[in-house]
């Protein structure tokens, strides 16, 4: 079982849901909470061992992909207009 | 705190007063093709940066050092992009109102032109071209006829 801790304030949350679901095919996954962290546990399916991939590449793959959502998601949020602090 | 990503990893940290977060997240995704990226608190106002070469013959400690200098790129490179914020908004408003084209039909109806707004005309484009070239009134009689009239000796006239 491979653990990958992501914190709150460097992924978002949903980039770790969608990752999780790509992943879900290949592994069993649990997500938990731990203080400001994430907990994806990752257990890669006998069927993926087979096929060559390791638990850790499978996990690592994870990791990339949700931070990878993180970032994409950041950039579509940066591309709306900014919200002017107007002083009272 | 564990990475997740094993053995033959590299490490930094980055102080997030010196880089913006943006900047750290835009140099891991330059790495995210070559590398198995991790970010993670390393305390306040710090990240600790995880890096894995995906290939095992990769450098770890040479892409710790290749990250950082595109970590102080993607810095510097935001930095000039708020400096010039203003500058980039502006030519581009240009650029889209240029795109627009012509002002239509509408526009036109839409617009106040009445005796205080309309346009000088200093050449007399706007002038019709009987005004502008009509003929002058015949000078008076005993007045000289203008030069150009009389024809020069030795010319004929027709």
């Amino acid at each position: 079982m491979t653990e990958l801790r992501f914190h709150e304030e460097l992924y978002d949350g949903f980039a770790i849901d969608e990752a999780v679901k790509v992943y879900a095919p290949y592994a069993a996954i649990d997500l938990s909470r731990d203080g400001k962290h994430y907990v994806v546990k990752v257990t890669a399916s006998a069927e993926t061992v087979e096929q060559g991939v390791t638990e850790g590449d499978l996990g690592a793959e994870l990791l990339n992909y949700a931070l990878g959502q993180t970032i994409s998601r950041r950039g579509a949020e940066a591309g709306s207009p900014p919200v002017e602090k107007k002083e009272a | 705190m564990t990475s997740g990503l094993g053995d033959g990893t590299a490490t930094i940290e980055v102080d997030e007063g010196l880089y913006p977060k943006d900047a750290v997240y835009g140099a891991a995704y330059i790495f995210i093709d070559r590398c198995y990226v991790h970010l993670d608190r390393a305390g306040e106002q710090r990240i600790k940066v995880t890096l894995k070469p995906k290939k095992p013959g990769l450098d770890a400690e040479a892409l710790v050092g290749e990250f950082q200098n595109e970590l102080l790129g993607q810095a510097w490179r935001r930095q000039i992009a708020e400096e010039n914020r203003a500058f980039i908004e502006s030519i581009t408003a240009r650029a889209l109102g240029g795109a627009a084209g012509p002002p239509g039909l509408d526009d036109l109806l839409a617009m106040d032109i009445g005796e205080e707004s309309a346009f000088e005309d200093p050449l007399g484009i706007a002038m019709s071209w009987e005004e502008k070239y009509k003929k002058k009134d015949k000078p008076a009689e005993g007045e000289a006829a203008p030069e150009a009239a009389t024809p020069a000796e030795g010319e004929k006239t027709p």
